[in-house]
């Protein structure tokens, strides 16, 4: 057993109202430097919908992540050390900026600097690239709130499981619903831009299980942005280097979130540190698909087993750090209640981000909007739903509709369950069927209420405890001294020059 | 001055520069060490640009270095005449790849707004300067053809005089111009490597071949000295640091060696008095020596007519040698109709002399890259690396007297009506000043 601490998340997606609050967040942080402009390391996504950049859940296209051979051998789909020959001066699996999205601001010194004539001045928007006039075609989150559009929507990747008449369905006009998905690096266990990198750049760092780019190492080959399957790292064209959240270390480290997390206006943001084997990560990473979202939990170390304990201490993870991970909400909301699920488990990387799916656009038209239960079984509106389950599975259970079904089950109980303190339309041993039913007890039900509805900061951000002082006990230079420089610390200014 | 300053002076600076600097440039600004890719702005053109341009041109080094490292079984390889023009022909079509994509790649930066956000004045110089050098190359394999042979006895052992720091331009003084500006090229591209995005050549991951696929970096110091498990991989820091020691301790031999030889290019080491005399002895014996040679070779030239031979001493076989105006070597051969042919030993491909007996086909072989000469036409035989035929001299045939009896100028005209027959054998045949080119 060779125990190690991850930071790992939770997005409640019933929680999100897809306001980009994050996303601009980030990008005032991160990614608004030259070369970066395009670059969203956290965007919000409208599911069904293409995604930024376009089609990124197309592995047909892109070739990311893993795949296990015909012998069983975990292997990465195309950026593998065999292939590197093939497209050592040439890579065909790479997005261009086509892919993502020609950044662009306005003139705006235009309105000032006019001269005097009859017309009101306008800011034309201009490219940041060539600083040139452009039409503006495709932007960040051009699909945005854009559900049921031929273009977008009936594009999803997720949508090929779908039947043409459920297809239809989805998309009939005042049926149409959808679901916002955002997404940040998921800071993988077993990470594809890692074993890809052929500089090294790419690490994992021990303590925490961030992954990061070293910027000086990095060669520009790009393999890393071929080989993540959720196509969040990201090529500076202008420093010819990648670059990839950060999950805010230099935030953690002085004990705040990150700022997605920080400022997202629903609150649906959980961190908190989970232990796992990394002896295990392999041979559950072959698991067959339909429990590949089983066998990753199974990778998880249970925090409070005094034999995951003491393995712990052996590899140096310290008290502090063991005590944050029995506090974690991630690891209430992925193994204990086994309401958060791994977004895309098929791609193999073991994300650390889990997302509760949506409830909210499942329930909506059922019984022409009105809101009662006259059969005895009360999770029937389930399979109703206006984004059907196959959907929902396609997106977090790798097809598999139990642990869609399961986790629908208890989110639809536990509304049952609240509202009945209220309300009294159902009696209690109703709800006691109920919440027997989705293998819950009254108790469990009121924890998963507290901490989805009314949590504070403190219990949805369980930081890792790591000190300042250590993380840079490391012998970096002083990161005072390069302020202003580049938000990603780096000692030199990125000027390639030659 | 001008050879020694290009085939000594600038290989040293070149070398001392790619060293120093390919190591300087890692320590100092490893963030920039990397050719800065722009497939993300723009990437049609550049799948047949770069895979054209890197395909070639490393067929082309590929087939450069078994003449460089193993001379002598390269030449006995490429005596074999079918794989010699295998490999000829084989350097011919990835040259014209390489001009393709070097277009290919020049035009689209040049083109596209995007990229000239990304291109830098060195970036399209490199490119010129690259398609300029294959240019040339090209135009030697088909102008000085067999470069795969001959390379072995002139550029091969000029290269190692200058790596082993002897350097002896001997070899390639006295080459075709082409061959000077594809050697003095060369040292010029290599010189912009550390300075240009040609530094991504040191950049190959070999590294990534041998290391596990996943890779855990620690921060701080405590989990460091407890790393046993084979998926971790420690800090590559402390190995950088290493690695850079040794390059750098290997990269300071080697410059110490170069700047050494470019000091002592400008700056002559002090010598002793006793040594200096020697010096100035061997210096003064030679410039007497030059200056007989001189002297001679002004009487020479001074001459009206200079002797070759007696008439009845000349063969229909074997050619006898005697010197030109010019100083080259010459031969002459008795003809068939009893008359002299003149023709010049200095072979047309790169100036060997020429060997004197006729094979049964009348023609005389140039024994360097296997080049013969009909001594009738002065035409080389089909194929052949030379293309250009021998010229041929004018001579007259002088009596006893010094009477001119009969004379013959270098285009083959006949001045003086006497009947071949009745000429006496024992009449002396001179080469005239006035047939002189």
């Amino acid at each position: 057993m060779d125990v190690r601490a991850q930071t790992a998340m939770v997005f409640h997606l019933d929680k999100c109202i897809g306001c980009h609050t994050c996303s601009v967040a980030c990008k005032n942080i991160w990614t608004d430097r030259p070369g970066a402009e395009y670059m969203w390391w956290n965007n919000v996504e409208t599911k069904p919908g293409t995604g930024y950049p376009t089609l990124w859940e197309d592995q047909v296209n892109y070739k990311g992540g893993w795949e296990v051979t015909d012998k069983r051998e975990l292997k990465l789909k195309s950026q593998n050390k065999k292939n590197f020959w093939l497209k050592m001066f040439y890579n065909p699996n790479q997005p261009t900026l086509d892919d993502y999205y020609e950044p662009w601001t306005y003139e705006y010194k235009h309105l000032t600097d006019a001269k005097l004539g009859d017309d009101q001045p306008t800011a034309r928007p201009i490219s940041q690239i060539t600083g040139e006039p452009i039409d503006i075609e495709a932007g960040p989150n051009w699909d945005d709130d854009l559900s049921g559009s031929p273009i977008y929507a009936e594009n999803d990747p997720n949508l090929s499981q779908l039947s043409e008449d459920e297809k239809r369905m989805l998309f009939e006009i005042e049926s149409i619903s959808m679901m916002y998905l955002p997404r940040i690096c998921n800071h993988c266990a077993n990470p594809s831009c890692v074993a890809a990198c052929p500089s090294g750049a790419l690490y994992k760092r021990g303590e925490d299980g961030i992954v990061l780019v070293n910027q000086d190492v990095c060669r520009g080959w790009r393999n890393c942005v071929a080989a993540c399957p959720y196509k969040k790292i990201y090529f500076n064209w202008k420093t010819g280097k990648s670059e990839k959240c950060i999950l805010c270390y230099p935030r953690i480290e002085t004990g705040q979130p990150p700022a997605c997390f920080h400022s997202c206006v629903g609150r649906i943001r959980y961190m908190g540190v989970l232990l796992y084997d990394a002896d295990r990560v392999e041979e559950a990473m072959k698991a067959p698909l339909n429990s590949l979202v089983e066998s990753q939990r199974s990778v998880l170390l249970d925090p409070f087993d005094p034999e995951v304990i003491k393995g712990a201490k052996e590899n140096n993870i310290s008290p502090e750090m063991i005590d944050s991970a029995q506090n974690s909400p991630v690891w209430n909301y992925v193994m204990k209640w086994k309401l958060a699920l791994p977004l895309h488990p098929e791609f193999r990387t073991l994300p650390m981000l889990y997302y509760v799916p949506p409830l909210l656009p499942v329930m909506g038209k059922i019984g022409d909007g009105i809101y009662e239960h006259k059969t005895e079984d009360f999770f029937a509106s389930i399979e109703q739903a206006r984004l059907p389950m196959k959907f929902l599975a396609s997106l977090f259970s790798a097809g598999n509709l139990n642990e869609i079904r399961s986790v629908m089950k208890k989110l639809l109980a536990i509304r049952h369950f609240k509202r009945a303190e209220s309300r009294k339309e159902l009696g209690s041993d109703k709800i006691r069927k109920i919440l027997h039913e989705s293998r819950m007890d009254p108790e469990e039900a009121e924890a998963i209420y507290q901490l989805t509805s009314c949590p504070g900061p403190y219990e949805r951000f369980v930081l890792p405890p790591l000190q300042r002082e250590e993380a840079m006990e490391g012998g970096e230079e002083c990161p005072e001294s390069c302020k202003g420089s580049c938000g990603l610390g780096d000692v030199q200014t990125p000027k390639r020059g030659l | 001055m001008m050879n020694q300053m290009f085939f000594v002076g600038l290989p040293y600076l070149a070398l001392f520069l790619l060293v120093a600097g390919s190591i300087l440039r890692y320590v100092w600004n490893p963030f920039s060490y990397s050719a800065l890719s722009s497939q993300f702005l723009e990437k049609n053109a550049l799948l047949w640009g770069t895979l054209s341009w890197h395909i070639g041109i490393l067929i082309i080094l590929l087939g450069h270095l078994p003449a460089f490292l193993v001379p002598e079984l390269w030449k006995s390889l490429t005596s074999n005449f079918v794989f010699l023009l295998t490999v000829e022909t084989v350097g011919v079509m990835a040259s014209i790849l390489c001009i393709a994509g070097l277009i290919i790649l020049i035009v689209r930066r040049v083109v596209s707004g995007k990229l000239q956000q990304v291109t830098t004045v060195i970036d399209i110089l490199l490119l010129v300067l690259i398609l300029l050098q294959v240019v040339i190359g090209l135009s030697m394999a088909l102008m000085h053809r067999w470069g795969a042979v001959w390379s072995t006895g002139t550029t091969t052992p000029y290269l190692w005089s200058i790596l082993t720091f002897r350097p002896d331009i001997s070899y390639i003084e006295e080459m075709p111009l082409l061959v000077q500006a594809h050697i003095v090229m060369a040292w010029i591209i290599l010189m912009l490597v550390p300075f240009s995005r040609l530094v991504h050549i040191f950049s190959f991951p070999f590294q990534y071949f041998f290391r596990p696929p996943q890779k855990v970096v620690w921060v701080s110091e405590r989990r460091k000295e407890h790393d046993d498990s084979l998926v971790v991989v420690q800090e590559s820091r402390r190995d950088f640091v290493k690695g850079a020691l040794g390059l750098s301790v290997a990269g300071a031999l080697l410059s110490v060696g170069v700047l050494d030889k470019l000091a002592g290019f400008f700056y002559k080491p002090e010598v002793s008095v006793e040594e200096e005399s020697k010096l100035l002895e061997q210096k003064l014996k030679r410039l007497e020596q030059t200056a007989e040679e001189r002297t001679y070779q002004l009487e020479r030239m001074k001459k009206e007519f200079i002797y070759v031979s007696r008439l009845n001493q000349l063969d229909i076989e074997k050619g006898k040698y005697f010197i030109d105006y010019l100083m080259r070597p010459a031969l002459a051969f008795l003809g068939k109709d009893g008359l002299p042919i003149l023709i010049s030993a200095k072979c047309t491909h790169l100036g060997c002399t020429v060997g004197s007996e006729l094979d049964n086909q009348g023609r005389i072989l140039c024994p360097c890259h296997v080049s013969y000469f009909n001594i009738n036409t002065g035409m080389p035989n089909q194929g052949a690396p030379a293309l250009d035929p021998l010229p041929h001299l004018g001579w007259v045939i002088m009596n006893a007297n010094n009477e001119i009896i009969l004379e013959q100028d270098p285009s083959g005209k006949r001045y003086g009506n006497v009947n071949v027959s009745s000429i006496d054998k024992s009449n002396r045949v001179f080469i005239a000043k006035k047939h002189k080119e």
